[in-house]
């Protein structure tokens, strides 16, 4: 069986649980003693997606202002990126749409972007509703789930969308079945043409 | 439909309580059981050759009437629906009556779970159609409830709908859920007793009998199978004899099940069989895998269910006729029925074997002279899985004591080389015969202890002291361990002595090229017009690469990785890697590293970090963005990272320097969980933040110069998984600390950062890229490959903005560094540039720069200290941090002109690094503004 290994990144504001996310998503692994043991920042699972093995490299990053620069170096080569924000803070979802600009920018082409909204257990104290957000990531044509690292919801989703966005854009070498957006090419198309 | 399935769960299982219930009242009692603990588990089991599917249903019930209670049920689709339903007491009559009317309906039959143990589950079929469904048990709260799942059948896989993962037919869906839960709330349950029926039943037809299900394995030990909770636990092979002549004994075995077993008689040794089973199985397979399901041996009293063990035992024995043994010298003796028992499991037969006659025993060092069962079938065992009929398990009446022997078979491994002679005297010249692909748990018996070479050289009486030195216990413990690293140790040192061999061997191509890249490298890295110390290791790394490749061309070494054909790929690559580390990087080391300071003193890095640490050296971790829960290390695990650091200095080779790096790492994250809150979890937001207060106490420069050293000469493919991120983050962090502005936001950081990496990046993958098309690696991947295709074609397009943004630098001084990399770039896009850099260049010369407080950055590079001194003045009052200042530039235009002057220069080289560097930065916080202020210049 093929194993593909996918780079996943983490991006999003301290605080909004991109750690609990993937503690969560790796916690039941099959194999513990393939997991890497250091830390939750580098985290490693693989799943069967079809006929192929996905193996996901994630890669967590420092949602601090003041490492954001840093950033680059860790979305670099990236398959996919999740972007997490807060529903309970509005703040974690504009910087969000910020993230979201610099992988258009920056990030490599055809990378997958997973919004999540974690922290769906806290609906009282909600304030992004979740058809804004939905809205948004339909318009960057970017896989939105709200996602709860505290009770697992979703959690398996998010990766689960990831592996299928991989596929078509991986295979089909260009044709946009799938739902990730294509950031690179056409970023650097309208970034010469408004030079 | 979904709903209809439910209605029927109600309608059939209801009754059927009810129908015992009324019944009388010991049925009451058993209906109470069920209620309460019903034990319920499914055991499935599909025959490959045909579609017909039997589900067997297992209640056992135990009571405190000591009533017991099995019912099964069986399903076979090719019979329609047909249940049968027993029970061990007189309620078949009852029984039956509920089965009637199940049948009835016709439809899927299923079972109110609600009751039962949470993540007890049913597996359901529709006889229309199919498509099944598993119900899970979510527990006994109130809130519970059966979850259903529905499993669709695509034609040859089966798959929960919900999820992805496909199996092959529904025991492997059953058994992968029961381990790992993917969609499902829950694990599966399989109770323990259950897994004993499936181990007693390796033993019965593919598809058993309902009343097969019934009786308990007499000889079944319970506890045991609560051992057998799923986890891959490496499993060492232990060798041991009755007569205490050898034992090898598996450290992690003596750590779960402590070493009381090796003074009193086992009750079963099945457990380890159990997991060895579990983890060859899981392993790749390999040629010789139906051998050794045929030789598959048992050393004890013959297995029950190998009635011709006899004849076996004569045959093995004609096959050894000449039995010398060396290390046990206490069976030396012909064998004979009455033998101690002794337990011999193939572990991993080298392909040769398998058209070998019998095993020949390396050298003739240590055959064995038990006897050899070769006639046990093993039809329980599917042909797919042939690994695991190497592992059956020994059910014969216990040994003395778990003796478990393996031994490896002379043939393929080749003889040691003319030059190896150093090693043999270490590690003995089994050793070296040894599969080069073992694992840490593949034990050899005559290299527990370093014995003479020569076997004429022993003794008799030498052979009884080896004997009982090697009976004791803690001898073994040592043994097993130091010969677990020896083993590992002994294949790399197998290359490297090849290598060295082939490295000195005069007019040899690989000889001849590491002789040119130790001219070439030696002769580089000093020139003065050769500034950048990375551009030289990246030359390093790409001869390295070349180098590799010839080192590949050699026959001695394909024969030699030949050999090694099962090793996996990446211990391969890391192998070979590391041998040129030793021949080729070793002796340039120390010449690589002061050019490499040499470089990082030139760009002003190594100033910069020695500034910054001391500005930044008395912050705690939340100053740095850390949060408070997470710890720090203290004095002495400070000590022991500086011990790491100094360590990791020392050593030549990168990815032994990556080891170290990770130690370290692991460290630090040891200390941020050691007093922080149960449950807490620490990523990235944590981490970098400790990291960076580690390094600011540590030697910042040394630390620097080998982050750069494994950075750029790192075989790219060591760059993927934890390796690379932990370097990435030290990488990160001293970026961090180097160019730390105390008033600024990063801005110009993030241009140079995306810079750097860019270029790293861009180099690393077209290496990687370049050194997976050889031809002659071994280690090639076929999947890989075309990753990297795509990985280098997209890396063409990202080298478009590099270009670009190499490009939008040059207006920067200090950006000098990537005159290369300016030298490539499009000739349209310099015309095309060049009248809006002299514009900004007659305002300001530094974008950033000119912001810079000068009183506290009095140690920032020289190149930024060109402009500001000008402007610094004018700034000083205004400027906040570059993002609010930002936000607020419409506020800064009115508050006079030097200040709107210096602001307009600072908007417009804003944009034209929107345009050509696409500083992020200055996109988020106000791109739009730029535009504007760009505009109306």
């Amino acid at each position: 069986m093929a194993l593909r290994e996918l780079k996943v990144c983490l991006l999003g504001e301290t605080g909004v649980g991109k750690s609990s996310i993937v503690w969560r998503f790796v916690e039941d692994s099959f194999d513990p003693n393939i997991n890497p043991t250091i830390g939750a920042s580098f985290m490693t699972k693989t799943v069967q997606y079809q006929s192929e093995l996905h193996k996901f490299l994630i890669w967590d990053t420092a949602g601090q202002e003041r490492f954001r620069a840093l950033a680059p170096m860790y979305y670099r080569g990236s398959a996919a990126a999740i972007i997490v924000y807060d529903i309970t803070k509005e703040e974690s979802f504009q910087t969000l749409k910020n993230w979201v600009k610099e992988l258009r920018q920056h990030g490599p082409p055809n990378i997958v972007v997973a919004i999540a909204g974690n922290k769906c257990d806290l609906s009282d104290a909600r304030e992004v509703s979740e058809k804004d957000a939905k809205d948004y990531a339909d318009s960057i044509h970017a896989i939105f789930v709200e996602t709860s690292a505290k009770n697992a919801t979703n959690i398996n989703e998010v990766f689960r969308e990831i592996s299928e966005c991989r596929i078509p854009v991986l295979e089909a070498s260009g044709a946009t079945s799938g739902r990730g957006f294509q950031l690179g090419r056409q970023a650097s198309e309208s970034r010469r043409t408004c030079c | 439909m979904e709903n209809m399935h439910h209605a029927n769960i109600r309608a059939v299982m209801f009754p059927f309580f009810e129908f015992v219930y009324s019944k009388n009242k010991l049925s009451l009692s058993v209906c109470l059981s069920v209620c309460l603990s019903v034990c319920l588990s499914v055991c499935l089991s599909v025959s490959p050759c045909c579609h017909s599917l039997s589900l067997s249903l297992s209640l056992s019930l135990s009571l405190s009437l000591s009533l017991s209670l099995s019912l099964s049920l069986s399903l076979s689709l090719s019979l329609s629906l047909s249940l049968s339903l027993s029970l061990s007491l007189s309620l078949s009559l009852s029984l039956s009556l509920s089965l009637s009317l199940s049948l009835s309906l016709s439809l899927s039959l299923s079972l109110s779970l609600s009751l039962s143990l949470s993540q007890s589950f049913l597996v359901l079929e529709d006889t229309s159609s199919q498509p099944s469904l598993l119900c899970v048990s979510a527990g006994t709260e109130p809130e519970a409830r059966v979850l259903d799942y529905h499993i669709t059948y695509s034609g040859t896989v089966l798959q929960l709908s919900e999820s992805r993962l496909c199996f092959a037919d529904l025991a492997q869906l059953v058994l992968f859920y029961s381990l790992t839960r993917d969609v499902l709330t829950f694990c599966l349950y399989i109770p323990p007793w259950l897994l004993s029926i499936a181990r007693q039943n390796v033993q019965l037809p593919s598809r058993p009998k309902p009343e097969s299900w019934f009786c308990k394995p007499p000889d079944l030990n319970t506890d045991d199978m609560t051992d057998l909770v799923p986890s891959v636990v490496m499993c060492s092979i232990q060798l041991s004899s009755a007569n205490g002549a050898l034992c090898v004994i598996n450290p992690l075995y003596l750590q779960q099940h402590g070493d009381s077993w090796l003074t009193h008689q086992p009750t079963s040794p099945q457990p380890c069989n159990a997991r060895r089973g579990r983890r060859m199985s899981a392993s790749r397979p390999w040629p010789g895998a139906g051998l050794q399901s045929k030789r598959a041996i048992s050393m004890e009293d013959p297995s029950p269910f190998a009635p011709t063990d006899d004849a076996g035992i004569i045959r093995a024995h004609s096959a050894e006729s000449t039995p010398i043994s060396l290390t046990l010298p206490s069976l030396t003796s012909p064998p004979s029925p009455t033998s101690p028992p002794v337990a011999v499991v193939l572990r991993r037969p080298s392909r040769d074997a398998a058209t070998g006659d019998l095993p020949k025993i390396t050298a003739g060092r240590c055959s064995l002279p038990t006897s050899i069962l070769s006639s046990s079938p093993t039809p329980h065992f599917p042909p797919t899985s042939p690994a695991l009929g190497g592992t059956r398990r020994h059910s014969g009446p216990p040994p003395q004591s778990p003796h478990r022997v393996s031994w490896v078979e002379d043939g393929v491994w080749l003889a040691p080389p003319p030059s190896s002679r150093s090693s043999s005297s270490s590690s003995s010249s089994f050793l070296l015969s040894h599969p080069p692909s073992m694992e840490l748990d593949t034990l050899s018996i005559s290299s527990i202890e370093e014995e003479p070479e020569s076997p004429a050289a022993q003794s008799p009486a030498g052979q009884q002291i080896s004997a009982q030195r090697l009976a004791d216990k803690v001898k073994n413990r040592l043994s097993a361990v130091g010969q677990a690293l020896g083993g590992l140790v002994s294949q790399q040192k197998r290359l490297i002595n090849r290598v060295t061999e082939l490295s000195d061997r005069k007019g040899g191509a690989f000889a001849e090229a590491l002789r040119g890249f130790m001219e070439t490298t030696l002769k580089g890295g000093i020139d003065p017009g050769q500034p950048r110390g990375s551009e030289f290791l990246q030359e390093v790394r790409s001869s390295l690469t070349a180098l590799r490749e010839v080192l590949l061309d050699c026959p001695e070494i394909q024969v030699l990785l030949d050999s090694m054909a099962d090793t996996p790929d990446s211990e391969m690559d890391a192998m070979v890697e590391q041998c040129l580390h030793k021949v080729a990087l070793k002796p340039v080391s120390a010449h690589l590293y002061s050019s490499l300071q040499a470089a990082r003193d030139h760009d002003g890095t190594l100033a910069n970090l020695r500034g910054h640490q001391r500005v930044l050296g008395d912050q705690g971790v939340e100053d740095l963005g850390g949060s408070a829960g997470a710890g720090v290390p203290d004095g002495p695990a400070l000590e022991r990272v500086q011990q790491r650091w100094a360590g990791m200095h020392a050593t030549y080779s990168p990815s032994k320097k990556v080891g170290v790096l990770l130690k370290v790492c692991k460290s630090v994250y040891h200390c941020m969980t050691a007093n922080a809150s149960p449950g807490s979890v620490f990523g990235a937001d944590d981490f970098l933040p400790c990291l960076t207060w580690v390094l600011l106490r540590s030697d910042l420069v040394t630390v620097q110069l080998d982050t750069d050293y494994m950075m750029e000469l790192l075989d790219p493919s060591q760059l993927q998984g934890e390796g690379g991120y932990y370097l990435t983050s030290v990488y990160a962090s001293l970026y961090y600390i180097s160019s730390f502005r105390p008033r600024l936001a990063a801005r110009q950081l993030s241009v140079e950062a995306q810079i750097s990496l860019n270029q790293w990046h861009r180099r690393r993958t077209l290496l990687c890229h370049q050194s997976r098309q050889s031809k002659n690696r071994k280690t090639l991947r076929r999947q890989q490959n075309r990753d990297g295709d795509m990985e280098a074609q997209r890396e063409c397009e990202e080298m478009n903005d590099v270009v670009e943004i190499t490009d939008g630098e040059s207006a920067a001084p200090s950006s000098g560094e990537e005159k290369e990399v300016q030298q490539q770039a499009a000739d349209e896009a310099v015309a095309r540039e060049t009248m809006s850099d002299n514009k900004a260049e007659g305002r300001s010369e530094l974008p950033g720069g000119c912001l810079l407080p000068r009183e506290q950055d009095a140690l920032s590079g020289e190149s930024e200290d060109i402009k500001p001194a000008g402007c610094g003045g004018e700034e000083q009052g205004t400027l906040e941090e570059v993002k609010e200042e930002q936000m607020e530039e419409e506020e800064q235009k009115g508050e006079g002109e030097d200040s709107r002057e210096q602001t307009r220069a600072e908007d417009e080289l804003s944009h034209v690094s929107v345009r050509r560097t696409v500083n992020h930065d200055v996109m988020w916080a106000n791109q739009e503004e730029a535009d504007a202020a760009f505009q109306s210049l």
